[in-house]
C-alpha cells in the first residue's frame, strides 16, 4: 500500500465514523407525539408541529395520540401536550411556531 | 408509565355506591358547580384546573367516584389518581348530563344540561349553550376549555 492509498483509506474511515456519529446523535429521527382528545387546540398544535417539521426538513415521526389511556401514561391533566423523544415539552397550551422550532433544533 | 384501564360505572350504579359510603368527586370548575351541583351527602369538588395541587385532599381509604359534566374530565382525573397510587377509584360515565336525564337529585338549574345547542360545535356534536366557550363538551369528551 502506497502512502497516498493509506491516507485515502484513513480518510474514508474517518468519514464513515463521522457519519455514524452524526446519525447516532444530531441527525437521529425525532419522535414527536401530540397528546390530545381531538379538540381544536390539539389540531392547532398538530398543524404547527407539522409545519415546523416541514420547514426545518427534520427527520421526524409525528404521532397524534387521542386514546385517553395512552395520554394518561404521561399523567397529564391538561391537553394538548407536545412530547419530543418521550420528554414533555409543552402542556396545556398551543405553542408558537418559533418555540417549536427551538425545541426541535 | 404503564396505565391500567380505568373502571367506569353508570349513574345508576353510582347511586348505589354513594349510598354504600363512596365519595363523589366532582372535577368541574367552580362556576359550573355553582350553576348545577350533584345533590348527594358525600361529595367533594376539586376542579380539574386545581387537581394536581389538591388531589392529596382525597382519602385513599374510601371509594372515590369521579364525576364531571360529560365523563371526559373525570376519566382523566381517575387515571391521574390511579397513577398516584389510589386503588379504589372509578369514573362515572356520561357525567351530570346523564345523571339529570335519569332524574337523580341535583341542586340548581338543570336547563343548561338539558338544553340542546343546535349550532354545530367543533366536536360535531351539539354543545350546550351555557358552555359555548368549550368546543369539547360533548358526552364522553373532555369538556374543558383548555383541552
Amino acid at each position: 500500500m502506497g502512502k497516498c492509498d493509506f491516507c485515502h483509506s484513513f480518510l474514508n474511515w474517518i468519514i464513515v465514523i463521522l457519519r455514524y456519529d452524526l446519525k447516532g446523535s444530531h441527525l437521529a429521527m425525532k419522535h414527536i407525539k401530540i397528546l390530545g382528545t381531538g379538540c381544536a387546540k390539539c389540531k392547532q398544535m398538530e398543524a404547527i408541529v407539522n409545519q415546523v417539521v416541514t420547514q426545518l426538513g427534520i427527520d421526524a415521526k409525528v404521532e397524534k395520540v387521542e386514546d385517553i389511556q395512552k395520554i394518561m401514561e404521561y399523567n397529564v391533566l391538561t391537553t394538548p401536550v407536545l412530547v419530543i423523544d418521550e420528554q414533555i415539552k409543552v402542556k396545556g397550551r398551543v405553542p408558537l411556531a418559533e418555540e417549536v422550532k427551538t425545541l426541535l433544533q | 408509565m404503564e396505565t391500567k384501564m380505568a373502571t367506569e360505572i353508570c349513574p345508576t350504579t353510582t347511586q348505589g355506591r354513594v349510598k354504600a359510603g363512596a365519595l363523589l368527586v366532582d372535577v368541574r370548575e367552580r362556576d359550573e358547580v355553582a350553576q348545577l351541583a350533584y345533590d348527594v351527602p358525600n361529595i367533594a369538588n376539586i376542579p380539574l384546573s386545581e387537581f394536581e395541587e389538591r388531589y392529596q385532599e382525597l382519602p385513599k381509604d374510601k371509594e372515590l367516584v369521579m364525576v364531571c359534566r360529560g365523563g371526559g374530565r373525570s376519566l382523566k382525573a381517575t387515571y391521574y389518581l390511579m397513577n398516584m397510587g389510589y386503588k379504589n377509584v372509578v369514573n362515572m360515565q356520561h357525567g351530570i348530563v346523564r345523571w339529570v336525564q335519569r332524574g337523580f337529585p341535583t341542586k340548581g338549574d338543570t336547563s343548561s344540561v338539558l338544553a340542546k345547542n343546535e349550532s354545530a360545535s367543533c366536536c360535531a356534536t351539539p354543545a350546550p349553550a351555557a358552555k359555548s366557550s368549550s368546543c369539547c363538551d360533548a358526552l364522553n369528551s373532555d369538556g374543558n376549555p383548555c383541552c
